[in-house]
């Protein structure tokens, strides 16, 4: 009796350390199901992929085909680098039981003659260190002849993991540089998910798991049905302007069970030729993703704040801080999520500041504006090239980068405040900058546009609603997917409101609410400074490289937390991250590599 | 029909001929960074470390690793043999055996690697410039340390003194006066410098090319600087090379410069563009067996060469790559 009041009165705790032993349960029934239909349709495949070699080869699906195609890939000369330094000994160790002697050779070869480019970016070495460190444990006690760098197998292995232990700490700490991404979350997943496979060494094994459990919960406190949320610090355009054709969505639908269709059944969501399938590693893999995290990746009964610190990239030159923090303000509700950088140059080529991510199974289900800046100068602050070659070398490899309509930019002259489902962005482009005009992406599909005689733009697509206030004019063009709204106006601003039916009943209501937001630009003309009392009644106050001011409080960025919200908390530079969901707990310890949960 | 006369002039002639080309023959390396071949999404055309002889004219050879971004690289000739090192974004790449086996020297605490300068009295000591700083070493590149911080464009051993060493960075150009250890700013108040290059029989005399304020010159070994005025029209410069057996005779370029010459010891240049089809430029260097041969990098379409000390130039091979840097080696 008086242990079950105990139990009645205490909280039962379930204490768990986890050093080395296998994820947290993952009570999603339909897992399997959507693993099992993945490496289904993964092998029949026949593209010369490390992930179709490994689907067929698991499933006993064309065994001759996939050994011709690994074959193929163990000297052609056209992959290399990072990429292939971990999908290549990725694939060797799922598949090397059926593997035969003199394919497992020529894979060992591979990382003997073939130069593996370490590359210049987070992902890049991520992706290198990982394979580096996979194939030297897999080869170990050989010396430096028959590797393509010349160091011995454990010089590689200390090396690679003195890099990776290095890395866990920076993202557990500061952040990841390259945070966010719905392009580049695969770079960091793929490779982490190969490691906690394979890693021999359980403390290895462990901080693997740790990092998975980061990215999928950084991933899952902002994601909405599929969409990865909010701001991000680089993106390719073509994901920005169409959320659910990201290469994070594969990876959404495998572990949260969203967007709940078959994607791969409609063309717009297959993985395009830069990417796709990585999620196969996931399907093949042990690791489980922990049923807390997926419980706040599709919970959205409540809406909720989560803010985030990350950091800056390597700033090399023009700045005195190697990594400046990086603050991100995200809102989420079940209708939308909008999402905000501070601002500035916080990326180099490809950030995204912000957007409001509509709910939808519609492409392109998205609204944002940018400047679409470039420079040598802000190259040169991450690349070490010449300033005045940058540019164009950029462009070479990324396409977009001067074109003045592209959609992924970092600008020095744009910078936000948000507060909830309201956020004031403020444009200040000097004179004589290359692009001097701002640009707004609004989709065709919506299902209303228009302008207000007040000269509020709104749109609604179902029943969310966004309302958008231009502070000086533009004009609108037709595009093939989009209109775009464009001025040149180098001081310019733009309020931005989102709601929904169940925040605002309808749209003439969440109009008319809007309507009476007042609008105070006294001191914009000079200050670049603007007044703004939304339609909740809050006074948000902003001014250009002036502070933020809600209700007559100053925010102070400096108090953001590493990650603060009702699902996730952590102190900048602890290394320890708490993760909460209703009455469970789990926590992730980067400096003991435990993991802890009760509930 | 020759007569016996011009039969006599004309083996005079070839014996001439052969006599001079026999001993001016020089090894020409070339780091190839990257090239314009390269489409996304296609295979890497081969870039890395490039050899020919001077008599090979537009034929290449590569050695060592490929598609490394091979930003610079250096030679040095021992007793023990000639070693090569390549400064690339996955380190400092290394061999000892004329390019059979390589090694990357560095760990990943040391990336970008923008140069390498070998102290020619003792080849164990070695300085590579990055992106983070100038990081040195005493045992043959076994180990390194890391010397000065900030993003370091070059650095260089006085040839005169191993104990002196000049770098030049964002912040400015820096010197050492005790192989390294410390460092302070030269007089030269002008940031963002791209290359220095050391006079070769007046070590108290250097050059510096910037980014946006064109040349400057010191006589006093960084004490004081005058920027050059006479004649130069850009204002980014990334190479000056000497001439070094007639020093007056210099060589410079950059960005959309092509190559300006001087024939005064570096106060007063002209451009001497004839053959260059493109004015991109990041390394110009000097045979030192034969000084009328030049040879210029560019960043964009491989290397140019000059046989009357770059009055004209010839295209010689690397189609479209953006070289890195040229270093000359005489037999």
């Amino acid at each position: 009796m008086g242990l079950i009041l105990q139990m009645k009165t205490t909280a039962i705790v379930l204490l768990v350390t986890m050093i080395g032993c296998s994820g947290g349960a993952q009570d999603d029934p339909l897992f399997a199901t959507r693993r099992a239909r993945l490496l289904d349709v993964v092998s029949r495949e026949q593209e010369k992929s490390p992930y179709v070699i490994a689907s067929k080869i698991h499933k006993g699906v064309e065994i001759d085909r996939a050994f011709i195609l690994l074959d193929s890939l163990t000297y052609d000369k056209g992959i290399g680098g990072m990429f292939y330094a971990y999908s290549l000994i990725g694939t060797y160790l799922y598949t090397q039981d059926a593997l035969p002697d003199s394919l497992k050779q020529k894979v060992r070869l591979a990382y003997q003659n073939r130069m593996m480019y370490r590359g210049d970016t987070e992902n890049h070495w991520v992706m290198y260190y990982t394979g580096l460190y996979l194939a030297a444990q897999t080869w170990p006690n050989e010396p430096g002849e028959t590797w393509f760098n010349g160091k011995s197998s454990e010089e590689n292995l200390r090396e690679a993991a003195g890099w990776l232990n290095e890395w866990f700490r920076i993202s557990s700490t500061i952040g990841q540089g390259e945070f966010d991404s719905p392009t580049y979350f695969i770079t960091f997943v793929t490779p982490m998910i190969a490691l906690y496979e394979f890693a021999a060494d359980p403390v290895m094994k462990a901080k693997a798991q740790l990092m998975l459990d980061l990215l999928f919960v950084d991933f899952a406190a902002e994601h909405l049905e599929g969409n990865y949320g909010g701001a991000h610090s680089r993106d390719y355009p073509e994901d920005i302007i169409n959320p659910l054709g990201a290469p994070s969505t594969m990876w959404a639908w495998l572990y949260f069970g969203e967007p709940r269709f078959e994607q791969w059944e409609e063309t717009r969501f297959r993985p395009r030729n830069r990417g796709g399938w990585e999620a196969v590693f996931g399907a093949l893999s042990s690791y489980r993703l922990p049923a807390i995290i997926r419980s706040i990746a599709t919970d959205r009964s409540e809406p909720y704040v989560h803010t985030e610190t990350k950091r800056v990239r390597n700033v090399i030159r023009f700045g005195k801080e190697k990594n400046p923090p990086a603050y991100k303000y995200t809102y989420v509700t079940k209708d939308y999520v909008l999402g905000s950088l501070h601002g500035g140059i916080l990326q180099p080529i490809q950030q995204h500041t912000w957007d409001v991510t509509l709910a939808s199974r519609k492409p392109y289900n998205t609204i944002f504006t940018l400047h679409p800046y470039y420079s040598g100068k802000e190259l040169g602050m991450f690349f070490p090239e010449e300033l005045k070659f940058l540019s164009d070398e950029v462009d070479r490899y990324h396409l977009v980068y001067t074109n003045p309509g592209k959609w992924n930019s970092s600008s020095p002259y744009e910078q936000t405040f948000q507060h909830r489902n309201t956020l004031l962005i403020l444009y200040k482009i000097e004179k004589g900058v290359m692009q001097p005009h701002i640009d707004g992406f609004f989709p065709k599909n919506l299902d209303e546009r228009f302008v207000h005689s007040k000269g509020w733009v709104f749109c609604r697509l179902r029943d969310t609603y966004v309302g958008l206030y231009f502070i000086k004019p533009g004009e609108w063009t037709e595009e093939p997917v989009n209109w775009r709204w464009r001025s040149p106006a180098l001081k310019n601003g733009v309020i931005v409101e989102v709601g929904s039916e169940s925040e605002d009943e309808s749209f003439q209501s969440f109009q008319n609410k809007v309507l009476s937001a007042k609008i105070d630009l006294k001191g914009f003309d000079k200050e670049t400074s603007i007044r703004y009392v939304n339609r909740h009644g809050m006074e948000m106050r902003f001014s250009f490289d002036g502070p933020r001011i809600l209700n007559g409080k100053q925010i102070n960025l400096t108090d953001y937390q590493f990650f603060d919200g009702p699902f996730v908390q952590s102190v900048r530079g602890s290394g320890i991250i708490t993760i909460r969901y209703k009455n469970q707990t789990r926590v992730l310890d980067f400096n003991k590599a435990t993991i802890q949960e009760s509930h | 029909m020759i007569s016996r006369t011009g039969l006599l002039s004309l083996l005079t002639l070839c014996a001439v001929t052969l006599l001079s080309a026999q001993p001016s023959e020089s090894t020409v390396y070339a780091s190839v960074i990257s090239t314009k071949l390269f489409v996304v999404g296609a295979a890497n055309p081969l870039t890395g470390l490039f050899y020919q002889k001077t008599s090979e004219d537009t034929v290449w050879h590569h050695t060592g690793p490929r598609n490394i971004r091979a930003n610079g690289m250096a030679v040095f000739q021992g007793s023990k043999g000639r070693l090569l090192y390549t400064a690339s974004g996955n380190g400092l790449h290394m061999t000892t055996d004329g390019g059979a086996f390589w090694r990357i020297t560095t760990g990943w605490e040391i990336t970008e690697v923008w140069n390498v300068w070998v102290d020619p009295k003792n080849s164990s000591n070695v300085f590579i410039g990055t992106a983070y700083g100038v990081y040195k070493s005493t045992d043959a590149c076994d180990t390194w340390k890391q010397v000065l911080r900030g993003f370091v464009s070059s650095v260089i051993v006085d040839h005169s003194n191993s104990s002196v060493l000049y770098c030049t960075t964002e912040d400015g150009v820096f010197k050492s006066t005790d192989q390294g250890e410390t460092w302070s700013r030269t007089g030269l108040s002008i940031n963002r410098i791209r290359t220095i290059s050391q006079h070769p029989s007046d070590p108290m005399t250097l050059f510096v090319g910037t980014e946006y304020h064109g040349m400057y010159r010191t006589s006093n070994g960084g004490k004081t600087w005058i920027k050059i005025e006479a004649g130069i029209d850009h204002p980014t410069f990334f190479t000056i090379a000497f001439d070094p057996v007639e020093p007056r005779n210099m060589y410079a370029a950059g960005y959309a410069t092509g190559v300006y010459r001087s024939t005064d010891g570096g106060y007063s240049w002209k451009r001497s563009n004839k053959g260059l089809d493109i004015e991109n430029l990041r390394t110009v260097a000097v045979d030192p067996a034969n000084p009328k041969r030049v040879f210029a990098g560019t960043y964009g379409n491989g290397v140019y060469r000059s046989d009357d000390s770059g009055l004209t130039w010839r295209w010689v091979g690397l189609r479209g790559a953006q070289v890195g840097k040229i270093v000359i080696e005489p037999s």
